[in-house]
């Protein structure tokens, strides 16, 4: 690993040069006693005192960590995220002081992601920066990935498992074209709000080619991202949780895993922008009313058998499949009714309804609800019109790219 | 309540702004300490924390600030600490009392950012909590304070409030009867209706009809409240612990309760003893969100008669005089002389060792402040 002073340097050269810069311009909702706390750390950062400023960062994360819990996340001051995003900045800094050895640089990357994940963007987007050096120095010192000769076996033996891959040919399927002009794409399916799915515009992306689950491994490993664990969401024993991509693939992708977990709708490619060179825009999205960069990517990742269950999203999608296959089906809106919402304003979006094991003496109407339905493939796009009730399960390891837009 | 020996205040948590916690050094008190209030020997008959200050009121009618908001300020008779807001109610010139809010940063010098004269509660001000409790209910009992706006809110003439506490997102009240009533957002379980949805006008718990309460508290995300009898119920969020059920995050790191025990109100009200176990037999995996009051036992016998919450820990007093404490302890405020974060209680054997009886808590976000009395020599 390349020496801690090196990093150390490296770290020094994305920071503000004085502590006047090392500053948030705030507004009124944080209150005084934190601004103080604020200015306090940052003069303990330049005075070097590392470890009293470890400690003023862990009371600014634990009071903003408050504020970002209290009230919807939507309504969450942007200020109380910029105020957590660089406490994190500068505990993750402190804990790179030389000497310092590969655990405690872990630890500040897991600190740089937190900020990404919880924080906004502060500084010009230090954070990002902050965690490539990171990530980089990290990386420098790993042993090189397994060659795929090493491909372990217990993906394999999934894949031969008697997975239940439904016969689309008995159900009504999606449609599908290849690359059609803005034009026909809008006026047959954007404007009617039919799905479709799109060959020839996707499979030639990088992604295609390069994405492995050793690639990711490479790329991401060392990250911190949020994964569900649990059948559904659902279920009463869904949860959240916090782990490394490494993590998460050692626990939830190898080794025979004994919950499902899920790397769901996650926007990796802002927290890892070397991903998000593998990927591209579908041109189709310039047919929206929205600016490009309020796009919104999802990552979802995860064993074959996770399951999104019946759902409808406010906004138009484009679902991407990279790696594996996922069967998809899909109900229009004008159906809601045969699809029995939850009555909660928490899941009033989704369906109580199994879909692929119904319980129609609860449900009688489901039977009657016309669907189609298709498996999705590497290289394909399926476009899920805004609103359509759709339901996922993945039949192999999947790794898909949703892009949501207006 | 009136003590024929006077005790003595004690603090322990966080104290990262300077504000009175016994000595005041560092950042953190792990271990009760007594506290010197600024000022000398006050005779402080009530606390009210915030995060980063402290009210101590007196029961010659002086407040005293302490922390980050400094400032004193005579004629009060309540105080109630708040980060955006100082709330002080004064005995007005006159008969009438008056609210007063102050913002935390004057000092209280110059004027409050706003007041109104209060309707009293029959029996004249004093520092009792005799029949309506303290702020943020108004003595009148017909109105409350909030931190934000609006920051007087009228209570239903129906509800005879006699106690209310403020979460972080919810309110609890307390009425004439012992019934419960709760109200606010309710994603984390708080309100104990047995779902996550909100509820924007104040609703009974009907899990808890029948059963006469006499305290209640509000902590960040979870309720607690006290039967007659000395039992605790308690429900909200669970991820540090402050419910006293077993907690994800301390079994990742090897320090969980195993084997967690509680009894959970079924939704008729009646009783049940429910042990929660897993497929195997096991002790059963952990809670994050309990929707329903759950019961809690303390200690075989022991009667609950005071409770005060912080953001993320409670703290039970029992008629012996005995504090227990848990949840999130990161800044010293459980007490235990360490920074352990618990999710069972534990008595504070501070007080045990020392020969004191705790007669009063009330807990600021991150710290506990406790009043003691020497135990009487029978």
């Amino acid at each position: 690993m390349a020496g801690p002073s090196a990093l150390w340097e490296a770290l020094q050269a994305l920071l503000p040069h004085t502590k006047e810069e090392l500053k948030l311009e705030l507004g009124e909702k944080v209150e005084g006693s934190v601004v103080m706390l604020l200015q306090e750390a940052a003069e303990l950062f330049h005075g070097g005192q590392r470890r009293e400023c470890l400690q003023t960062c862990e009371v600014l994360l634990d009071y903003s960590w408050e504020k970002l819990n209290t009230g919807p996340w939507q309504h969450v001051d942007k200020d109380w995220r910029r105020v957590y995003a660089f406490g994190c900045l500068l505990k993750a800094v402190c804990l790179c002081e030389p000497p310092g050895d590969a655990a405690s640089v872990a630890a500040a990357l897991k600190a740089c992601d937190m900020g990404l994940l919880m924080g906004a963007a502060i500084l010009g987007d230090i954070l990002l920066k902050v965690a490539a050096v990171l990530q980089k120095h990290l990386l420098s010192g790993k042993r090189p990935a397994p060659s795929p000769s090493q491909e372990l076996p217990s993906i394999k033996k999934a894949r031969d498992d008697h997975v239940p891959i439904p016969d689309v040919t008995t159900e009504r399927t999606v449609p599908r074209l290849h690359c059609p002009s803005l034009q026909y794409f809008k006026k047959h399916f954007l404007v009617p709000g039919r799905p479709v799915i799109l060959e020839g515009v996707a499979n030639h992306w990088p992604c295609m080619k390069k994405w492995s689950l050793e690639y990711i491994q490479e790329v991401a490993g060392c990250r911190t991202v949020p994964v569900e664990v649990g059948s559904r969401y659902t279920d009463e024993e869904w949860s959240q949780t916090l782990m490394t991509v490494s993590e998460f693939i050692n626990k939830y992708v190898r080794n025979e895993p004994k919950d499902v977990g899920y790397l769901a709708q996650h926007q990796l490619f802002d927290q890892i922008p070397e991903l998000k060179q593998d990927i591209s825009i579908p041109d189709y999205c310039c047919l929206g009313d929205g600016e490009e960069e309020e796009i919104t990517i999802n990552a979802w990742f995860g064993p074959q058998g996770t399951v999104s269950p019946l759902h409808q999203d406010p906004q138009q999608n484009f679902l991407v499949q990279v790696m594996g296959r996922k069967y998809i089906r899909l109900y229009s809106p004008q159906k809601s009714e045969a699809l029995y919402p939850h009555d909660t304003h928490l899941l009033h979006n989704t369906s109580q309804v199994d879909v692929e094991n119904p319980d129609l003496e609860k449900f009688p109407r489901f039977a009657e609800a016309p669907f189609q339905s298709c498996v999705l493939s590497p290289g394909e796009v399926l476009f899920i019109p805004v609103k359509h009730w759709h339901y996922v399960r993945a039949l192999d390891l999947s790794f898909s790219v949703s892009f949501w837009w207006s | 309540m009136d003590e024929e020996h006077r005790g003595t205040w004690f603090g322990f948590g966080f104290c990262g702004f300077g504000q009175a916690l016994g000595s005041g050094l560092g950042r953190q008190v792990h271990s009760p300490e007594p506290l010197r209030t600024p000022g000398g020997n006050l005779d402080v008959c009530r606390v009210s924390a915030s995060w980063s200050y402290t009210a101590f009121v007196t029961r010659g009618g002086r407040v005293q600030l302490s922390g980050a908001a400094g400032g004193a300020a005579s004629g009060c008779t309540d105080a109630w600490a708040s980060e955006e807001l100082l709330v002080l109610l004064r005995a007005g010139p006159g008969a009438g009392a008056e609210l007063q809010a102050w913002a935390p940063s004057s000092a209280l010098r110059g004027e409050p950012l706003w007041s109104q004269a209060v309707q009293e509660a029959e029996g004249g001000p004093s520092c009792d909590e005799t029949q309506v409790g303290p702020l943020p209910l108004l003595p009148c009992a017909r109105a409350y304070v909030s931190p934000r706006p609006p920051f007087y809110r009228p209570l239903a003439p129906t509800l005879r409030a006699r106690r209310l506490e403020l979460g972080a997102e919810h309110a609890l009240l307390l009425d004439a009867a012992g019934q419960v009533f709760s109200w606010g957002a309710g994603r984390h379980g708080q309100l104990g209706h047995g779902t996550l949805e909100a509820e924007p006008e104040p609703r009974l718990l009907e899990a808890l009809q029948g059963l006469p309460m006499a305290e209640v508290a509000a902590g960040g995300w979870h309720s607690v409240c006290l039967s007659e009898t000395g039992d605790i119920y308690i429900w909200g969020w669970n991820e540090s612990g402050q419910l006293a059920l077993p907690t994800k995050s301390l079994a990742e790191d090897g320090k969980t309760t195993a084997g967690g025990e509680a009894s959970g109100l079924d939704e008729d009200g009646s009783e049940g003893k429910r042990v929660f176990t897993g497929e195997d037999g096991a002790p059963a995996p952990f809670i994050a969100v309990q929707p329903f009051p759950a019961l809690l036992d303390l200690s075989p016998g022991s009667e609950a008669v005071k409770v005060s919450c912080g953001s993320r820990h409670t703290a039970v007093l029992t008629r012996t005089g005995e504090l227990y404490t848990w949840g999130w302890g990161k800044y010293g405020q459980l007490g235990h002389e360490d920074t352990a974060t618990l999710d069972r209680p534990c008595r504070v054997e501070y007080f045990v060792d020392k020969q004191l009886q705790v007669r009063t808590v009330s807990c600021g976000p991150w710290n506990t402040y406790v009043y003691a009395v020497e135990k009487e020599k029978s």
